[in-house]
């Protein structure tokens, strides 16, 4: 069966040198990159050309010397260093990027359980009969897919403090550290709940009557039901919301971007926007690819923890 | 007491429908709101931005005007940006799914002797989780380095990496789901594997991977960090000339409240042609909704 097995690497094959092409080469760039400093300089050289003519005839000013123009040229160098650890080694040390983690941390470990713990409530109360049930689940489809930037913009103007609609509680929705955080908090909340809540909520809709109906029977109260019942039935399904609310929790970018710009100061500033504005705002190239290839391996780490599960859900 | 499966149903309880109906107009009220908000401040005179009172209805509390919408569709920096988005989002998906769709039926049908199609399908579904700020770096390098910045191409092709994990995960669980015998058939009837991939599991797959198709569209859509390391003017995507609003000339809340809602429309309108897929395609197959 010669033929079949090369139909079997043709179709194959195509996605996996792609992706070996645009992401794994890259990820191979980016480790070189983390042990080198890149130092960028430009130099600039001014040279007078003479102005041609249609015909390639240089144009003649009136008392007869050929007309020139001025022509700029920029030749950007770059000058690579190997500098071995040490930028893994500043990481050790930078208040930034400390402060970065920490943001970071407090939307994995605040933000992303109180989606799942929001959207599970809000699906075990919904799973029923409603007044204009689809029209609420399309309403709860908008935050997952309303682009980030617009969303960002949007709830720019709602925390706008003079004047927006929530201007009346004077609170310092973006003006103040702690409480930019929490607006930032607030927004990832409205965003991923909704999805959380629609996961949770198919799920339950598989979960036979009967087994509901059974418990009941027994005498199972609704604390019972929850704990006994719904939470181990929905476990798989909940890993797995865990696992991409997480991977999306490190991905954070476009809000804090677009709403804060990070800031006040660097309260907002996640270690993604961090990394990036390294990278591609100042090009400390070196540094920011390090940032990178550590994120890298904290999401390996974490693909790890969820192997088994992954592979009995996708395998 | 009513009986349990009548409570659950909510047949014989009118108060808790009602309650919990209730409940459900406001949650979905408080989720609603921030569109809303851009849609009506969109609709005000730029004097009405923040004088505002009570919730923003139109001619109930301010007159609506559409001259905001009318002076964004004729400038030409945002026709531009509808323009490159709809072509980077569309032949981005359209290249994902061409790479993504024949991937995927080989990992539901074929077997791998070195490794298994399990492991190959876990690896594709791990660049999904992959933070794309970890490649942003290396991939603005190369695209410098073969002149391709700011180019329509360059970010195809960068969003078409991005997606097209999804598309293999997704579409291996369709053909999954499909019934093997009828390609078997076929077979025995004399048609070859591609024939069979082409004739028989395709169709079948279609609505699936059209769906895919979609969504994928809408995540490109949105896409903001390869954008904004990659386009600088040719070519900016609507996120990227969203950013702009800032920028250039100060907080101008009536533009940027246009903007957002030209922004959001297109895959919000998808998500919405797409729903039944929804579930199953944001868990990549894993919970079917």
């Amino acid at each position: 069966m010669r033929w079949t097995s090369r139909i079997r690497f043709l179709f194959l094959m195509p996605a996996v040198l792609w992706v070996l092409a645009f992401t794994v080469f890259p990820l191979g760039y980016s480790l070189y990159l983390s042990f080198v400093k890149i130092d960028q300089t430009t130099s600039v050289t001014r040279v007078k050309e003479p102005v041609l003519d249609e015909a390639g005839q240089p144009v003649l000013k009136s008392d007869g010397t050929p007309r020139t123009r001025n022509v700029v040229i920029k030749d950007q160098t770059n000058v690579t260093t190997f500098v071995g650890w040490n930028n893994f080694a500043r990481m050790r040390s930078d208040p930034q990027l400390h402060e970065a983690i920490r943001v970071s941390l407090v939307f994995v470990f605040v933000a992303v359980p109180l989606e799942l713990v929001l959207g599970f409530l809000l699906a075990v109360l919904f799973n029923r009969k409603l007044f204009g049930r689809p029209f609420f689940r399309t309403v709860m489809i908008l935050p997952i897919f309303a682009t980030p930037i617009a969303v960002a913009y949007s709830f720019f103007t709602i925390f706008y403090e003079e004047g927006g609609p929530l201007g009346w509680t004077g609170v310092p929705w973006l003006s103040d550290p702690g409480w930019a955080l929490f607006s930032v908090i607030l927004v990832d909340i409205w965003q991923w709940t909704p999805f959380c809540f629609l996961v949770f909520l198919a799920a339950l809709q598989g979960v036979p009557d009967e087994l509901i109906e059974a418990a009941r029977i027994d005498g199972a109260g609704a604390l019972d039901l929850l704990w006994r019942i719904l939470l181990p039935v929905l476990q798989p399904t909940i890993v797995i919301v865990l696992l991409l609310r997480l991977a999306e929790a490190l991905k954070l970018f476009d809000i804090p971007f677009a709403m804060t710009g990070g800031g006040p100061g660097v309260a907002t500033q996640p270690y993604s926007l961090f990394a990036f504005r390294t990278g591609l705002r100042f090009f400390d190239l070196g540094y920011a690819s390090a940032m990178a290839f550590v994120l890298l391996i904290v999401v390996s780490i974490v693909v790890t923890l969820f192997f088994r599960r992954l592979r009995q859900t996708y395998g | 007491m009513a009986d349990p499966a009548e409570t659950r149903a909510g047949g014989r309880e009118p108060f808790t429908y009602a309650l919990a109906s209730l409940a459900a107009v406001l949650v979905a009220m408080i989720f609603f709101f921030p569109i809303y908000w851009s849609l009506s401040t969109s609709l005000r005179n730029p004097m009405d931005t923040f004088t505002v009172v009570g919730l923003g209805i139109p001619w109930i509390h301010f007159e609506p005007t559409l001259a905001n919408w009318i002076e964004q569709a004729f400038t030409p920096e945002t026709r531009q940006a509808l323009a490159n988005s709809t072509i980077i989002a569309g032949l981005a998906s359209l290249l994902a799914l061409a790479l993504g769709t024949p991937a995927a039926y080989a990992l539901a049908r074929f077997r791998y002797r070195l490794v298994s199609g399990r492991d190959i399908t876990i690896w594709f579904l791990s660049q999904r989780i992959l933070p794309p700020v970890a490649v942003v770096i290396p991939f603005y390098l190369m695209m410098r380095a073969v002149g391709l910045l700011d180019t329509h191409l360059a970010l195809i092709l960068v969003n078409a990496t991005f997606v097209l994990p999804f598309v293999v995960v997704i579409v291996r669980q369709t053909f999954l789901d499909l019934p093997v015998e009828l390609e078997e058939q076929a077979m025995v009837d004399g048609c070859g594997h591609v024939s069979a991939f082409w004739r028989i599991a395709l169709p079948l797959a279609a609505p699936s991977i059209a769906a895919t198709g979609l969504i994928i569209f809408a995540f490109t859509w949105n896409e903001f960090i390869f954008a904004l390391t990659i386009a600088s003017k040719e070519a900016i995507t609507v996120p990227v000339h969203m950013a702009g609003a800032i920028d250039t000339r100060g907080v101008q809340f009536w533009f940027m409240a246009v903007r957002a809602m030209i922004a959001m429309i297109p895959p919000v309108l998808i998500a919405l042609i797409a729903q039944r897929y929804i579930v199953r395609g944001l868990t990549l197959g894993a919970v079917k909704g």
